[in-house]
């Protein structure tokens, strides 16, 4: 099953038009041309979709409740060809809307909670009066998580919401000139069951259990979006053009198809499911052209992907949904622990890398191959941390949920001259050689289990000077366990008496951001039979480790999160580091021996720390 | 000189966007070239073109469609 949502949202003052078809004229709310032209695209867009047999979520925006237009379309286009008319939190700004609020916000979960509330009324309530029903739907690019509890509070009848753009974060901020306040890295790509206590974080049981369905805004490029600006890599056609990835002389683009062949893909890895999202605003559709993309290709662009989707439909390959519909089928068919995984492959740059992406309610997890199944970013769900968003909280834009790895905020493998990036990997040590994984580049097949996934390595040679080591690692995700287990294998030594030293280590740390945050409330400790170590951390650059240690762990205050390391093998020792100022990270880790076809386990687990 | 504006399309910066920077350019109409208010890059609508062309060089597999046969099994 390849599900499909379309989203479209007649936009009376869409959010780019404004700003850049009238460039040279100052603001206004009324502009007659504008208005003109936003329905106009709101009608194509629909015409696209129509014309190839396909199915809508229309969201309407509050300026559009407004209009008549609008309104009558939504309408008739419910009637005739099963539109669900639903209700976007975004496109706020309207003549209304400014006289009401008396600010040019227009961010939902950046409102004080107070405004948040009287503006969910407003809306929700002014659809009521046109519609004389409540929606079953709605959204924003990002909703936190006490704004979908107080949705579902007032209006029971949600049960499906458009909740968080994935890894829209500071490369999005960084790409417009940093000055596009989208914070909301480190959530699901895939559709998920927000908890009620953070959004990003999938519930874990009924008791945690947000009541809607959450579908991220686009099905975006699960590596490209990771390292570039990820509002070029998604199934959005004009965001494929804003990347440039098109023939300028042919206007083909294939990238785009290969994006959602390998959305379909994921179904093998998912138990026979996969899904697909697109929601273009008007904005990107304007008569102006958007950069150097003439209206022509925009529209070429938009309709070639609705006769894309429409082509796998007719084929029996997709079956396109509205929102509530969408909801209804994942709630049949989805059980709270069942990760979502994906085995994603380059097919933008030639590289052939290749990356796991795993989500549960405990942890969303990404492998990178080309660097030897390092854990490159890791999200601590099992915390479920309560971050509050808007004005009057801690974090007024930073919607992201916390890392402890992030490979490219925080370096990886690779640093500069000093210190140590975060990441998740082991080094093979013989006399005084040492090779870490990270250099090791492989490919992995995943398999989905009964109650567990488990992504399988292809064997990797590390080579020294007189000795040489056939590696194997697995990694097993045991369905709701907040565990890693991680089985470094030996399958072949040159010399079956030479053995061996593993070093499994993850460095880690917290944030949101590039930039370092205080690390002075972590607290690391390493615990054998004879009992706990502890340092405090001070940035003093200190190390502990105990013989047959039975964890090393380190506990995070800030994001409420526990995170230790256990580990099966020979001669194991455990240990912790401290970071220093030019390294504000953390490590932990277990030194072990290995011999010919001898196996090193360790467990990575995470857990809620209070 | 007049103020500069916006000329028939809407230029990002080639050289910006070679470091995942979206950023408009305006126009010089006295000087018959696009200019970035971020960085130093000039140049005609000609000269933006071909930069464009040449962003492109890091999508290597831009222009092949991957099949993924398997998917259907």
């Amino acid at each position: 099953m390849f599900a499909l949502n379309i989203i479209h949202r007649p936009e009376m003052v869409p959010e780019y038009s404004q700003k850049v078809t009238g460039q040279g004229k100052a603001e206004d709310m009324k502009d007659e041309g504008l208005l003109t032209e936003s329905l106009d695209i709101f009608r194509t867009q629909q015409e696209c979709a129509h014309k190839y047999g396909l199915k809508t979520t229309i969201q309407m925006t509050y300026a559009s409740l407004f209009n008549e237009e609008a309104v009558s379309l939504a309408k008739e286009h419910h009637e005739v060809y099963g539109d669900e008319i639903a209700l976007s939190l975004l496109g706020l700004p309207c003549e209304e809307f400014r006289d009401k609020y008396k600010t040019k916000d227009f961010c939902i979960w950046m409102f004080s909670m107070e405004d948040k509330k009287a503006i969910v009324g407003d809306v929700f309530e002014k659809f009521h009066d046109i519609f004389g029903f409540y929606p079953q739907s709605t959204g924003s690019y990002y909703m936190d998580a006490e704004l979908i509890n107080y949705i579902k509070e007032q209006y029971p009848g949600v049960k499906c919401a458009v909740a968080t753009c994935w890894e829209e974060g500071p490369k999005a901020y960084h790409t417009c000139n940093n000055s596009w306040y989208t914070f909301m890295d480190g959530g699901p790509w895939a559709p998920w069951i927000p908890s009620k206590a953070n959004t990003h974080a999938p519930a874990a049981n009924k008791e945690e259990d947000s009541g809607i369905v959450a579908i991220p805004h686009l099905s975006r490029d699960l590596l490209a979006c990771y390292d570039g600006n990820g509002s070029n890599f998604g199934t959005h056609p004009q965001n494929v053009l804003r990347g440039m990835i098109y023939d300028s002389k042919t206007w083909e683009y294939p990238y785009l198809y290969n994006l959602i062949d390998q959305y379909r893909y994921q179904a093998r890895f998912n138990e026979g499911y996969s899904y697909n999202m697109m929601f273009v605003g008007p904005g990107w559709m304007n008569k102006m052209g958007r950069w150097e993309a003439p209206y022509e290709l925009l529209l070429k662009s938009y309709d070639d992907g609705c006769k894309y989707y429409g082509e796998l439909k007719k084929q029996g390959k997709l079956v396109d949904m509205t929102m509530a519909e969408f909801a209804d089928y994942y709630r049949e068919k989805k059980t709270y622990t069942a990760p979502e995984v994906a085995l994603w492959r380059d097919i933008l740059y030639g590289s052939d890398k290749q990356l796991f992406w795993y989500t549960d309610p405990y942890m969303r997890v990404g492998v990178n191959m080309d660097q030897g199944g390092a854990i490159v970013d890791l999200r601590p769900y099992a915390a479920k941390l309560n971050w509050p968003v808007g004005i009057g909280t801690a974090h007024v834009t930073d919607a992201s949920y916390p890392f402890l790895i992030q490979e490219k905020y925080r370096a990886g493998y690779f640093t500069h001259y000093a210190g140590e990036g975060t990441v998740r990997s082991a080094k093979v040590i013989y006399g005084k050689e040492e090779v870490d994984l990270c250099l090791c580049r492989t490919k992995a097949r995943c398999e989905r289990q009964k109650g567990r996934v488990v992504l399988t390595l292809d064997a990797v040679d590390v080579v020294f000077s007189d000795v040489s080591v056939k590696l194997q690692t697995r990694f097993t995700f045991e369905e709701g366990s907040g565990v890693i287990r991680c089985d470094r294998e030996v399958l072949e030594l040159s010399n079956p008496d030479a053995c061996v030293i593993i070093n499994e280590y993850m460095v880690g740390c917290y944030g949101t951001t590039e930039y370092a945050e205080d690390m002075t409330s972590l607290s690391l400790s390493v615990t054998n039979e004879k009992g706990t170590k502890e340092i405090s951390y001070e940035y003093k650059c200190r190390e502990l480790s105990a013989a047959g240690a039975k964890e090393a762990a380190c506990v995070l205050p800030p994001i409420c999160t526990r995170v230790s390391m256990e580990a099966e093998g020979r001669d194991k020792f455990g240990y912790v580091k401290e970071g220093y100022a030019f390294s504000p990270m953390f490590t932990l880790g277990y030194t072990g021996v290995l011999r010919e076809k001898e196996v090193f386990t360790t467990w990575l687990r995470l857990e809620k720390a209070d | 000189m007049a103020q500069a504006g916006k000329g028939r399309l809407n230029y990002r910066c080639p050289s910006c966007f070679m470091r995942d920077l979206d950023i408009d350019m305006f126009y010089d109409a006295e000087k018959e070239e696009f200019y970035c208010i971020r960085c130093q890059y000039c140049g005609s609508e000609e000269d933006v073109l071909k930069k464009n062309e040449m962003v492109r060089f890091r999508y290597r597999a831009m222009g092949k469609r991957f099949r993924f046969e398997e998917m259907d099994g």
